[in-house]
């Protein structure tokens, strides 16, 4: 598809106007919704995904049960509004079966699934608006969500998606740029560096991948301190709501030792 | 699910003098309702509802979840040659929910919970007599397909309501594309550009004439200062409005949450419509849902009564909605002035 | 209330906000407690909270997360399902609970031994939806917790409505059944699941006699006046207003919220419809916070 759009103009910038390595505005809303146990709007752009995290609870169909660990679901959910083109996709489509098959196994290793044994953890991706990096977004969401319901992570899960154009790398494309443009999204866990996913679904050159790669880790580190952020600011929030009223500074000694125990394992 | 004490509490309450709620509402008190218009930027209309849910807590705690329905229209071209009613468009309308609103249910118990939604949102808003008169572009030819695309975030009680409101919002909220009928001559290789257009760049190269004339048959979309003209409803009516009568006999009471919903029999939607000068009005649908009956008798007062809070309730709508177009800003309505 | 980690002392790391990943100190000098890992030599936090020390021993504890029951606890819960000589119950925890037959109070005296027609009519003690207060007695070992019912403080639910709170709010306290003043029994379920109801006096719960199954498993409640009811609904109300603005749930808390709700003269729905009375409730009770 020749597009008339530029993907990268001489000046050095992109159709939006970013640069090559510049990300969109993020926007985190971690407050809680419904009844789920744990939420995350992210949006970044226009691309716009709410992840609600259920669990780890009794598992809905005991055939979904693992005996010594918890069962992540994964159910994702795109709004027929959500792209330029209407478009209105059941639950078996394909397209939306990938998606949660690699939310998935990109989280099956982060999650501490051990300490759960039998339970499920439902994981519920509500995508409202897409305008690229979608993978990377949902996978973003997913790790904030997980991380206001609670349970227990090795790390952070940070992804954004990366191309190249002619020789050129650039980071968090948009619809257009994905149509036109090689891209890979490439999921880190930032403590440790170690690469959770990497999709491509297109033709990439072998001696392009390696830069697009390490810009993709790199640009994580970023998303980390953002997602980090968000998290802390409300974790704070909620310590300063239940701390309110007391001596500040000299939360009084609680009876710690009968509230928590060694991990039994 | 309840236990039946909590049922029995629930309704010994609803029918104690005066009537008491868990919440301290009366019978016929709504919770908060806030509207949000262009919420979805990709769309050419959009609503967000909120009825209930926690007032102001920025840290978010425990707290109640209200419910929460966004609906987008999107605008299609339809070729509608070979349509029998005449071609002039039409609504098509669906209802998707997250499975986090109902955590509970199955995927296939859901399915079918978001078909009975589908249905009763198609039947209504699809109705010819709703269509929008604007829809057409070229007579037989082409027309506007609206789809109006519904999703339920969360529910804690009186989604129906909730959901009519929205593509009511929605549906305000939409502008239609303007167009130009053109037609083509091939004899006549350099038209004139008409009247209206002539300093149109565009019109002078496309060798397609753009007078407006019954012969046409293609079209191109007009470059505007605004998005488009918004719908038009016919006969001067409203967008349906939805009551729901959760039904105690021998009271009813108005905006259940889930828990009352569970220990409420018997519930009747009534769908209304209104002209704008509020001398006409219609009832657009109605549904009796739950396991209970109701005397037939009952139901001529339950329209009347339903009739009464629908006006209510679009009346405080197309308020909020004449300050959302000014400001464009979310705002709570206050909903406390809705009762008796 | 950052505090810079490299400084492991008690009181830097108590206040501490930290976050998966986040390295939090030596796994040689200290040990590690919920909420952590160790690797490479160093305790990690697992999730997002603050981290907590008691002598050697970290711990980080999340602001928002399942129930994580330990054995005496009180909790609320409600049937799921009739099983074989059990019931599942959800009490907000990781899995359903478990109810064993054995573990209930039966019509016919307290020390009565189980029957097989005990087993026909499940349904009559204890049915799909029923609320029941009971308490943590042991674990299976894939982490279910077993409850049970054998005192007379505890079995099904009746005369009253439940509010759900995160159970961070609940703390762990010598009794968690009260009495308010307005007439209206309150209990605390460790697991954020509170039951709130018209009041019981105490010689009515627990006869001469100790025990009588007619009352214990009924479904039907009393009669209650419409002020009770009225106070039922402004204390859970009260509830949800303070646990909407996370504020830790006590008896002291709740009688001040109350009896501010009362002063001011503000309706029941107020609460729910105004923020700026729920804002100022929340700091009227200010002063009468819990000590966490």
């Amino acid at each position: 598809m020749g597009s008339r759009v530029e993907i990268l103009n001489d000046g050095g910038y992109r159709s939006d106007g970013r640069r090559q390595f510049e990300l969109r505005d993020i926007a985190i809303d971690l407050s809680r919704h419904g009844q789920a146990d744990g939420s995350a709007m992210y949006t970044q752009g226009l691309t716009e995904v709410l992840v609600t995290v259920f669990g780890p609870r009794e598992a809905k169909l005991r055939s979904q049960t693992i005996h010594n660990r918890a069962n992540i679901n994964v159910e994702v959910n795109i709004a027929a509004f959500s792209t330029g083109e209407r478009r209105k996709r059941s639950r078996g489509d394909k397209r939306i079966l990938e998606l949660g098959a690699a939310i998935k196994s990109t989280f099956e290793p982060v999650i501490q699934t051990h300490l759960y044994p039998r339970s499920q953890i439902d994981i519920f991706v509500q995508v409202l608006q897409q305008d690229g990096g979608l993978l990377s977004a949902a996978i973003n969401a997913t790790t904030l969500a997980l991380i206001t319901a609670g349970i227990p992570l090795f790390d952070y899960v940070c992804a954004v998606s990366s191309g190249v154009h002619s020789t050129h790398a650039m980071l968090d494309l948009t619809t257009l740029e994905e149509n036109d443009v090689p891209h890979l999204t490439v999921a880190v866990m930032p403590r440790t560096g170690k690469i959770t996913l990497v999709t491509l679904e297109t033709r990439l050159h072998s001696d392009r991948f390696e830069e697009v790669f390490r810009i993709a880790c790199e640009a994580g580190k970023v998303l980390h301190e953002e997602m980090r952020n968000a998290i802390k600011a409300r974790t704070s929030a909620l310590a300063r709501a239940m701390g309110e009223g007391h001596p500040a500074g000299a939360p009084s000694n609680r009876e710690g030792d009968e509230d928590f125990e060694m991990g039994d394992d | 699910m309840l236990s039946k004490s909590e049922k029995s509490y629930i309704r010994t309450s609803l029918l104690s003098e005066p009537p008491l709620r868990a919440d301290g509402r009366s019978l016929l008190d709504f919770r908060g309702v806030a509207v949000e218009l262009g919420v979805t930027a990709l769309a050419n209309g959009s609503a967000r509802v909120r009825i209930g849910g926690d007032a102001g807590s920025e840290s978010g705690g425990g707290g109640v979840c209200g419910t929460e329905v966004l609906v987008a229209v999107k605008v299609e071209v339809e070729d509608v040659s070979g349509s029998v009613d005449g071609g002039k468009g039409r609504m098509a309308c669906n209802v998707s929910c997250s499975p986090a609103a109902y955590p509970s249910l199955t995927m296939l118990q859901l399915d079918d919970f978001q078909s009975d939604l589908t249905s009763i949102l198609d039947t209504t808003l699809g109705c010819s007599s709703l269509c929008p008169t604007n829809l057409s572009i070229i007579p037989r030819k082409k027309a506007w397909l609206l789809h109006v695309d519904a999703l339920v975030l969360a529910d804690d009680g009186n989604v129906y309501d909730a959901l009519f409101l929205a593509a009511a919002a929605a549906l305000h909220d939409t502008r239609i594309p303007r167009t130009r009928p053109i037609e083509y001559r091939p004899n006549n290789a350099r038209s004139q550009a008409s009247a209206d257009a002539s300093d149109d760049p565009m019109d002078g190269a496309s060798g397609l004439d753009t007078h407006a004339m019954p012969k046409a048959t293609d079209f191109e979309l007009m470059d505007y200062w605004d998005e488009g003209e918004p719908l038009v409803c016919p006969n001067g009516m409203s967008w349906p409005i939805c009551v729901t009568l959760n039904l105690v006999p021998p009271l009813f009471y108005l905006d259940a949450t889930t828990v009352e919903e569970d220990a409420t029999l018997t519930r009747l939607l009534l769908l209304y419509s209104f002209s704008t000068n509020s001398s006409n009005t219609r009832l657009q649908g109605m549904r009796l849902l739950g396991h209970g009956e109701v005397e037939a008798n009952l139901i001529k007062p339950l329209i009347r009564e339903g009739e009464k809070h629908a006006k209510h309730l679009n009346q405080s709508l197309f308020a909020k909605l004449k300050s959302e177009l000014t400001k464009r800003i979310p705002q709570i309505v206050p909903s406390t002035k809705r009762n008796k | 209330m950052e505090v810079d980690d490299t400084d492991g002392g008690e009181t830097s790391l108590r206040s501490k906000i930290t976050s998966p990943g986040e390295s939090l100190t030596s796994s040689q000098a200290f040990m590690r407690g919920h909420g952590t890992y160790v690797e490479d030599d160093e305790v990690i936090a697992s999730v997002a909270g603050t981290v907590e020390r008691v002598n050697k021993l970290i711990t980080v504890r999340p602001l928002q997360t399942r129930y994580n029951p330990e054995v005496g606890d009180l909790v609320v819960g409600r049937i799921t399902e009739v099983a074989a000589r059990r019931w599942k119950v959800d009490a907000n925890s990781r899995q359903d609970a478990v109810l064993m037959l054995s573990s209930v109070n039966l019509p016919g005296g307290v020390q009565r031994r189980k029957l097989e027609s005990d087993e026909l009519q499940m349904r009559t003690f204890f049915e799909e939806g029923d609320l029941l207060v009971a308490e943590v007695q042991a674990f299976f070992a894939d982490g279910a917790m077993s409850l049970h019912t054998r005192s007379l403080k505890y079995g099904k639910l009746r005369n009253g409505q439940l509010v759900t709170v995160p159970p961070i709010l609940i703390l762990r306290l010598k009794s968690h059944f009260y009495s308010l003043p307005c007439g209206v029994d309150l209990i605390l379920g460790l697991n954020g699941y509170i039951w709130v109801s018209k009041h019981v006096k105490d010689n009515e719960q627990e006869g001469e006699e100790g025990f009588d199954a007619e009352a214990v498993y009924s479904n039907q409640n009393d009669e209650i006046d419409d002020a009770t009811r009225a106070a039922v609904a402004r204390v859970s109300n009260v509830i949800r207003v303070l646990a909407a603005h996370f504020v830790p749930l006590n008896d002291t808390v709740l009688v001040e919220a109350y009896e501010w709700v009362v002063e001011q003269e503000y309706t029941v729905k107020d609460l729910l419809l105004r923020e700026d009375v729920a804002d100022a409730l929340v700091s009227a009770v200010a002063t009468a916070r819990p000590d966490l």
